[in-house]
């Protein structure tokens, strides 16, 4: 019973960082009505960027979240100017800003291949001090406990921005409608550019951390997570922020209890048979209900 | 120069079994369907050629026969539900059907041979046949093209509402769509299966998909020579500038986001409108 506790445990702080990278994610959606499925790749530059702040400069490694937050969010900028902001201004379908942002993907890692020689790259050891904790039996590790604790204060900044600042204003007037946001005065195309801005550096965050609980940095790594960033933004509906936090939550707990259990093969079909069915039985996800700051378009 | 062409050889049949894989996906496209299916029709398709081939013996025609119509039955049950979503949400969905795939192919060891895959399976097509199978496939998209199919899939990609108000029953053809482009998938997945001497899972995954996917835009969704234009562009281009080798994925890259931006109707088709535009132009002035 203590070892199903424990996965349950292990599946929060997972979940906790998909649901970080999945946030980015959603919140383009919900703004600009696009995939980005350059995500994952800028995600990893944030790890990368955060790996070279440690080994090469030799700073803190809170000196290098920081760092690849930034950075990500740059690159991220960067993905809008070159694979959307052309698109829009020509009015295009959403067809045509998957295919870009596909382009801008491979771009983005066939740079960060030649970059790290495809090599697969590490934290120094010792970067993060390795201490256990005993709680009720469960074991704890301090990296768990920063993991989650950095989650949740990204997590309150997001809705801070989004919820109690002229920004956040700004962003929800333009989900809603960029015509009428236009008309109000709003420089639509700055906004989308904060937009891109605060995804990617979500994005980095997680990469940042992904990097170190896992321990590998490598210029594929990107992937994966851009995948499963598909079943948690469908699970808590697509473009709903309070849905990408709990997706990502059922998410790693699903996959955790699956791997624990079952096979990690087997896990990865269960959490796409849950993301087929989901889209067949409620295509505006789980959660499609609970959200009004941002608007599911079916088209 | 006999040398020259027996090194062109293999290139020129992995353009063939590319052009395949392409078509499948063409298909779907030009019927406005938002399918990224064709990896895991051809996984489909593979495994079936070389379980029937390797296994059971079955005679090579028999077996590509057997990959077609396992890939044509996944994609009619997969459209069954697919056909009532639409845009990014079709995407999403196929694509999980891909990971699906995949992730069986790994865990239904037995079957499958899991991670490891399936090796020493015996190499049953050379040129001659895969140029039949090519040609064949190539004149039924002409004749489909040519055949009203080919306008009611043009008039439901450009705007379905109106295609339902001049009588389209569109889910029929999405239907026919999807069970179309899984009967070419599972062909092109049999193809590589009876040619390759060995299959992994990781052959038909997220790069596959997006290869194909690039065939399509860089060639054209309209016209079916299209996605063999698209096919035998990337797969020649890394081979033709040696120095660009290194670096097809960067290539790729660049090349998938200036077309879509400048080029969005790819090669072919715009070649088609501008060709069709000059002859108006020179119709309209000569009386």
């Amino acid at each position: 019973m203590t070892l199903v506790f424990q996965q349950i445990l292990n599946g929060f702080v997972v979940g906790g960082t998909y649901a970080l990278f999945a946030l980015g994610f959603t919140l383009i959606f919900g703004v600009l009505h696009v995939l980005n499925l350059a995500h994952g790749a800028v995600f990893m530059w944030g790890a990368f960027v955060g790996l070279f702040t440690v080994t090469s400069l030799g700073l803190p490694l809170y000196v290098a979240f920081i760092a690849a937050m930034l950075a990500a969010g740059l690159i991220s900028v960067l993905v809008d100017l070159v694979a959307f902001r052309p698109l829009r201004a020509r009015g295009s379908p959403e067809f045509a800003a998957i295919i870009s942002s596909i382009g801008v993907a491979q771009i983005l890692m066939s740079l960060a291949q030649i970059a790290s020689q495809t090599q697969v790259y590490r934290f120094p050891f010792g970067t993060f001090p390795i201490v256990f904790y005993n709680v009720l039996g469960l074991r704890i590790s301090l990296q768990q406990i920063v993991i989650v604790a950095s989650v949740v204060v990204l997590v309150a900044l997001l809705l801070g921005i989004l919820f109690a600042t002229s920004f956040g204003r700004q962003i929800r007037a333009v989900a809603i409608s960029e015509r009428t946001a236009a008309l109000l005065g709003i420089s639509v195309s700055n906004i989308h550019g904060l937009t891109f801005f605060i995804s990617g550096a979500l994005a980095g965050a997680a990469g940042v951390i992904i990097g170190i609980a896992f321990n590998s940095v490598h210029f594929l790594m990107g992937e994966p997570y851009l995948l499963r960033g598909f079943v948690v933004i469908i699970l808590g509906g697509l473009g709903s922020i309070t849905g990408a936090l709990a997706g990502g939550l059922i998410f790693g707990m699903v996959q955790t209890l699956s791997i624990a259990f079952l096979s990690s093969a087997l896990s990865d079909a269960i959490l796409f048979g849950m993301m087929f069915l989901i889209l067949l039985v409620r295509p505006s996800g789980l959660f499609g209900a609970l959200h009004r700051q941002v608007r599911v378009v079916r088209q | 120069m006999i040398g020259f062409v027996s090194s062109l050889q293999p290139l020129g049949e992995l353009v063939l079994v590319n052009a395949c894989l392409a078509f499948s996906q063409y298909v779907v496209l030009r019927a406005g369907v938002f399918s990224l299916a064709t990896a895991g029709f051809a996984s489909l398709g593979a495994y079936g050629a070389a379980i029937l081939a390797a296994r059971h013996g079955v005679p090579m025609p028999l077996a590509l026969v057997g990959a077609g119509l396992i890939g044509a039955v996944a994609g009619l049950v997969l459209s069954v539900p697919l056909s009532r979503l639409r845009g990014v949400y079709q995407a999403i969905a196929t694509l999980a059907f891909v990971q699906i795939v995949l992730s069986l192919a790994l865990y239904l060891e037995p079957v499958t041979g899991g991670a490891m895959g399936m090796n020493g399976l015996p190499r049953l097509i050379g040129g001659w046949e895969l140029i039949l199978v090519f040609g064949v496939i190539f004149y039924a998209m002409l004749a489909l093209s040519r055949a009203g199919i080919g306008s009611t899939f043009d008039a439901i990609r450009q705007e379905e509402t109106v295609a339902v108000s001049l009588g389209i029953r569109v889910v029929d053809y999405h239907r026919l769509a999807f069970a179309l482009s899984g009967a070419l998938g599972g062909l092109g997945g049999g193809l590589m299966a009876l040619r390759n001497y060995s299959l992994v899972p990781e052959d038909f995954g997220f790069p596959l998909l997006i290869a194909v996917l690039t065939f399509v835009v860089l060639g054209g969704r309209v016209s079916p020579v299209g996605p063999v234009v698209g096919a035998a562009v990337l797969t020649l281009l890394p081979e033709i500038a040696r120095p660009l080798a290194d670096y097809r994925l960067l290539v790729n890259g660049v090349l998938m986001v200036l077309v879509i931006i400048y080029w969005p109707h790819g090669i072919v088709d715009t070649i088609r409108l501008h060709l069709r535009q000059r002859r108006h132009a020179v119709s309209q002035a000569a009386p």
